[in-house]
């Protein structure tokens, strides 16, 4: 198919040969905003995967400022163009005032479509989630505790964001280690599927959030986290997305999506988030 | 090879303590030498362990050395021993090793946690410190939360529901309430921990152990010179230990904790007594499923019938196979991370020498076994001590 609408990871998404136009589905007084976890970065990284799921020929994206390129390159495995490529580089990405990005071949004209879905949003709920993320964004605002460095976090973003697996032999690990327990070292890597099942799920109240999320915490009534055994064999927990409601129950099918997780000393940490499909 | 006996033991109250680290830490090593049936002087230590995850941030380096100079323990060799939850219970085996190794005689080990002098927001700093911060903790998770995985999990897999933890829970308050040294010193009602508020789906606050300060000490002695101490000693029988992955997604089954099992086996073996020769057991319910799982794991129900264990009272004191939580577990007694390992050791030492009060003796105790669980299982020491010494 090279034309199309549908909804892909959450979002809302058109595309053809020449460009991926995705959109948050939620609006608040006639405007698209973000859900709870989403943000130009996380719409930028969906549009790329979906292209990358049916066309492998893109291998350099120019960024528009607003996405966080070391996150986008992370997730997708495609380089942001520098000056060096830039000329080199067919495709442009460019993000809209509202929450829409689009991932267009450079020097195209295109008409973009009009995506009729619409959510609307809870105008007090979406101002105080903002607000929450501005807060956390504060260079002051640390975790208490427990506290992943930016360096440990980029050390796993690869496996964090692509979900790359390690291979030891026969044996397909992830999230990854130094050694396996034999002693090796990996043999290579692998993108595991995004996709696995239910084991076991909690909701956490916000009284007992780790103090990274107790600003936004309370706003959600608590987070959902899951333990999933994956379809290619390994385990993991993760957040479930906080912008849709999930009726979560073991033995439901859950796609991980990148989605902010939370922002500590000016940076915001993504991830995979689960969403039941 | 040397035998190892304890001959002291003492330990603050549990709870939110007026004392600071340094007032606690005196209190319990104070008790510890009081005691001691016959003379005895901190200067016959040899060697010290002291567990404690954090201190409260107040004091991370040199902890150890800060309590002995005010224990009258000038001078001995002393480390702090951080094996989150488990600490203690690993200074104790260290404690053990060093007298078994030859070069000690009298070694004190202890624990310390002062939990309940952080403002609302800095309390948070003890959530999930001892989980996978990279992946589990970055998926929001904090201990409540893991343990609440493995519950739901075992409900799914077994015949097992939420009635048998409030089983555990209504048992532990029972027993706390007759100890003066617990933390929460109340019984609570089915109905009431039935339906207590949702702290992680479906842990509610009944299932989950209070944040509580502490201190624990206990003196260990070599077996040629155990007589100058006590008569009646308890004698440690066995000493196990294991570690296992330490986040829940890297395990093969999340309704077992491997390292209780791993520990458990060691200590049985090396005691020569199986899990119905125990008498009593104190048992890591810092989530009532834990104490589930335990019963499972330690050979005192069958794999999967941990949930019936618990719905027949079976761990009830003097009423089931084997009384489980005597002081009331962390459920009740309370929970100073650092100080719960050698607090176990504490209550069976008294157990055993039959001079518990309150009606809450276990009748004719001979053997008992104390399991400590670092974390949501990656670090657990199991002990099996005895009034006999073989």
């Amino acid at each position: 198919m090279t034309s199309g609408t549908d909804v892909w990871k959450g979002y809302l998404l058109a595309w053809d040969e020449t460009y991926t136009l995705i959109q948050s589905p939620f609006i608040s007084h006639g405007s698209r905003v973000f859900g709870a976890d989403s943000d130009h970065t996380t719409l930028a990284i969906a549009a790329l995967q979906h292209r990358l799921s049916y066309d492998h020929s893109v291998d350099c994206v120019s960024l528009a400022e607003g996405v966080n390129g070391s996150i986008f390159t992370m997730a997708t495995g495609v380089a942001m163009a520098d000056e060096e490529t830039y000329d080199s580089c067919k495709w442009d990405l460019l993000i809209g005032d509202d929450a829409t990005v689009v991932l267009v071949q450079r020097d195209t004209s295109i008409e973009l479509p009009v995506l009729d879905t619409q959510i609307e949003v809870d105008l007090e709920f979406h101002t105080a989630i903002e607000k929450a993320w501005e807060s956390e964004l504060l260079a002051g605002h640390v975790s208490q505790g427990a506290y992943v460095s930016s360096a440990q976090y980029n050390e796993g973003g690869v496996a964090r964001m692509a979900l790359s697996g390690q291979q030891f032999g026969e044996l397909l690990v992830w999230p990854p280690r130094q050694l396996s327990k034999d002693g090796d070292r990996e043999d290579g890597r692998i993108s595991l599927k995004p996709l696995g099942s239910v084991a076991s799920w909690t909701k956490l109240s916000a009284a007992g959030a780790p103090s990274e999320f107790s600003l936004r915490a309370p706003l959600l009534g608590g987070l959902t986290t899951v333990f999933l055994d994956l379809d290619d064999g390994p385990k993991g927990v993760f957040l479930m997305v906080d912008d849709e409601e999930n009726e979560v129950a073991i033995g439901e099918t859950v796609e991980l999506v990148v989605r902010r997780i939370y922002a500590q000393e000016g940076m915001i940490r993504y991830g995979l988030r689960g969403r039941i499909i | 090879m040397v035998d190892v006996a304890v001959v002291g033991a003492g330990q603050t109250k549990y709870g939110n303590h007026s004392l600071g680290l340094k007032g606690m830490w005196a209190e319990a090593a104070l008790s510890a030498f009081e005691s001691v049936d016959g003379d005895f002087s901190p200067s016959q230590i040899d060697e010290a362990f002291i567990g404690s995850i954090a201190f409260g941030g107040s004091q991370l380096g040199n902890t150890a050395a800060l309590l002995t100079e005010h224990s009258a323990m000038d001078g001995v060799p002393v480390r702090r021993v951080e094996n989150a939850c488990a600490s203690s219970g690993f200074a104790f085996r260290d404690a053990w090793m060093a007298i078994k190794s030859g070069q000690a005689d009298v070694v004190v080990a202890g624990g310390i946690e002062k939990m309940n002098d952080l403002t609302p927001e800095r309390k948070r700093l003890w959530l999930g410190v001892s989980g996978d911060t990279e992946w589990e903790r970055l998926a929001g998770l904090t201990f409540p939360g893991t343990y609440a995985l493995m519950a739901r999990r075992h409900f799914h897999e077994y015949d097992s529901n939420h009635d048998d933890l409030v089983h555990i829970s209504v048992k532990n308050h029972s027993h706390g309430a007759m100890n003066p040294l617990a933390h929460i010193q109340k019984q609570v009602s089915f109905e009431k921990a039935a339906s207590g508020f949702m702290v992680a789906d479906p842990l509610t606050l009944y299932d989950c152990c209070p944040t509580s300060d502490g201190a624990s000490c206990v003196i260990l002695a070599a077996d040629h010179v155990v007589q100058q101490f006590t008569d009646t000693p308890v004698w440690i029988r066995g000493s196990g230990a294991a570690s296992d992955r330490l986040a829940l997604h890297d395990r093969p089954s999340i309704t077992q904790l491997k390292a209780t099992a791993e520990a458990s086996k060691r200590a049985y073996q090396q005691s020569g007594i199986n899990p119905r020769d125990i008498d009593l057991a104190e048992v890591h319910d810092c989530f009532t499923i834990a104490e589930l799982m335990a019963t499972e794991d330690l050979g005192f129900a069958q794999r999967g019938e941990g949930g019936m264990f618990a719905r027949d009272g079976r761990g009830v004191l003097n009423q089931g196979d084997v009384t489980i939580n005597s002081s009331g577990g962390l459920k009740s007694k309370g929970h100073p991370l650092g100080a719960t390992g050698t607090g176990q050791i504490v209550e069976v030492f008294k157990q055993l020498r039959g001079q518990v009060a309150n009606g809450r003796q276990v009748r004719d105790a001979e053997t008992a076994l104390t399991h400590n669980v670092g974390g949501s299982g990656a670090t657990c020491a199991v002990h099996v001590l005895g009034r006999d010494r073989q």
